[in-house]
């Protein structure tokens, strides 16, 4: 149950990323799915509500960074 | 020993260690994580590398030295934290706000272990300790949002809620699922009056909607109205109609009955009549065999009676005038005989007479005979002198026409030029072009015809070669125009 397994894991943007604005991805995890905080790997990236997305970084508890398919 | 002792001793055996085991051994339901301290639980069993100095336990069993390790049940269960605020929106509108916050202890073992470091003995403030964090952080929304996104902009009132709860949350281990705008209280009453238009143009589709359905419905109930109107006027036609054909029929059966008697009384009249004329014919055929018939045979013996006694009459003329006729025919006759006698008389008489004239007649006619010889005689003398006269003009026209025709000319020159002149005594008003010059050349013009006709004859002697025989034709050619002008002055 490593923490670290969110990292490579697709997501679905559930709340719209904006540059400077948190955003919020669902990730399926531990036999669940969660909400998780989420910022676009280009700051200036603005990401809207349906796009699949994959998790490249995390910050625990609960922030990760992805970047859309 | 005895063996059921030593089953006994067996099974209390095994129910002491079941026992001592059940009080070592602790289960992590699915909505809890099980925080365990004490002996030998340095580091993250997930091999963290840093020792967070407890050890999280959650969905499954571990086995826990009682008095040595302690145990804490921290709950993941969903709770939820009311709020209740006076704010205001970004527009300066006072608002009370009821709500409420849905929030969790994260699944995460970061999310564990900081909840647990922070609520593990407080689990029953944490709504309390939420409360307090979120009424600020709801001033700092609303204070962000106006009134009409608050009512209906969902995403951004989430979005913000991340914005400005998501990484104080964090640090308290917590994740907000939701925040829930309940009620807002509106003094001012912003938002009735927001809803004011809408609900006035609203209520004024609503009426329209409603004017059109009534005026739809009264057109169709109109449109109805006046179709059953037109079929019931159908009915009534169709119904006088009937009644009408009804009337009929009844009045004619009610007429049956006088028209059958009428009928009975015609053919009785009829017959009456019938009988009538019979009666009359009897009567006159009576009266024919009464009356007229002796009449007719009266008549018969009085026409006879008359013409018997007329052709007697007739008889009796004829005689007369036969008698008559006899007696004419006499007297005729013994005229006649008369006649006859005398005309022989007369007669002889004429003959003697005209004797007589026939001898006087030939001595006269003998005289005059004589008497008509001499005079022919005189005649013939002086046809001769004159024919020796014409030869002799004839020799000398021969010789010398120029001669004899100028003179001839000069004798009738006056009655040319008055003939030429003639067609002009016709005209009231003639217009002479070229002036004096002009009526010259019209004057010459028509002299020239005398020119021309002395021409003329002078042609004629030259081609006939007989003088005697051309001459009278110029004589006629001469004297012709002359006619005219004699003819005008008498």
């Amino acid at each position: 149950m490593a923490d670290q397994q969110v990292i490579g894991k697709v997501g679905r943007v559930t709340g719209t990323i904006a540059p400077e604005q948190v955003g919020e991805v669902m990730i399926s995890i531990r036999g669940g799915s969660e909400a998780f905080n989420a910022y676009a790997a280009d700051t200036q990236d603005t990401i809207s509500t349906g796009t699949r997305v994959v998790v490249i970084e995390y910050f625990p508890p609960r922030t990760v960074v992805v970047s859309p398919m | 020993m005895d063996p059921l002792i030593l089953a006994g001793g067996v099974v209390v055996g095994l129910v002491v260690l079941f026992a001592i085991f059940k009080l070592m051994w602790r289960v992590a339901e699915p909505n809890e994580a099980l925080v365990i301290s004490g002996l030998r639980e340095h580091s993250s069993p997930e091999g963290a590398g840093e020792s967070m100095g407890f050890r999280i336990v959650t969905g499954k069993g571990t086995l826990v030295l009682p008095g040595i390790q302690t145990v804490r049940r921290l709950s993941l269960d969903l709770r939820e934290a009311p709020l209740s605020i006076e704010c205001v929106t970004h527009q300066g509108i006072p608002l009370g706000i009821q709500g409420v916050v849905i929030f969790k202890v994260g699944d995460d073992y970061v999310s564990i272990a900081n909840a647990a470091r922070r609520f593990l003995d407080q689990q029953q403030q944490m709504d309390a300790r939420v409360h307090n964090v979120f009424a600020g952080h709801l001033r700092a929304i609303v204070g962000n949002m106006t009134v009409e996104e608050m009512i209906r902009d969902r995403e951004k009132l989430t979005s913000l809620t991340r914005q400005s709860s998501g990484s104080e949350m964090e640090k308290l281990g917590l994740i907000v699922d939701s925040l829930q705008v309940q009620e807002i209280h509106d003094p001012t009453g912003y938002i009735r009056n927001l809803a004011l238009p809408h609900a006035a143009a609203v209520a004024r589709e609503a009426r329209i909607a409603q004017a059109h359905a009534d005026r739809e419905a009264t057109t169709a109930e109109q449109g109805a109205d006046a179709l059953k109107a037109e079929a019931r006027r159908e009915s009534m036609i169709k119904q006088a109609g009937y009644q009408a054909e009804i009337d009929k029929a009844s009045a004619e059966s009610q007429q049956a009955g006088p028209l059958a008697d009428a009928s009975a009384r015609q053919h009785v009249v009829v017959e009456e009549t019938k009988v009538a004329e019979l009666e009359a014919q009897r009567e006159e055929q009576r009266l024919q065999a009464s009356i007229r018939k002796p009449a007719d045979a009266k008549a018969y013996e009085s026409v006879t009676l008359a013409k018997a006694s007329r052709d007697a009459r007739i008889a009796g003329a004829e005689a007369e005038r036969q008698e008559v006729e006899l007696h004419a025919k006499a007297s005729a006759e013994r005229v006649r005989l008369e006649a006859v006698a005398e005309a022989e008389r007369v007669r002889v008489d004429a003959i003697a007479r005209s004797e007589s004239t026939r001898l006087i007649g030939e001595a006269e006619a003998a005289a005059t005979a004589a008497r008509g010889r001499a005079e022919g005689e005189a005649v013939q003398a002086r046809g001769m002198a004159e024919a020796e006269a014409i030869k002799a003009r004839a020799d000398a026209l021969a010789e010398n026409q120029d001669a004899v025709i100028g003179q001839q000319l000069a004798e009738k020159w006056p009655a040319i030029v008055e003939a030429a002149a003639k067609p002009f005594g016709s005209v009231d008003q003639m217009i002479i072009l070229n002036g004096a010059q002009g009526l010259s050349e019209a004057l010459a013009a028509a002299l020239s015809q005398g020119v021309a006709g002395l021409q003329l004859a002078r042609n004629l002697l030259a081609g006939g070669g007989n003088g005697a025989k051309a001459e009278p034709g110029d004589r006629d050619a001469l004297q012709a125009p002359g006619a005219a002008p004699r003819d005008r002055t008498s």
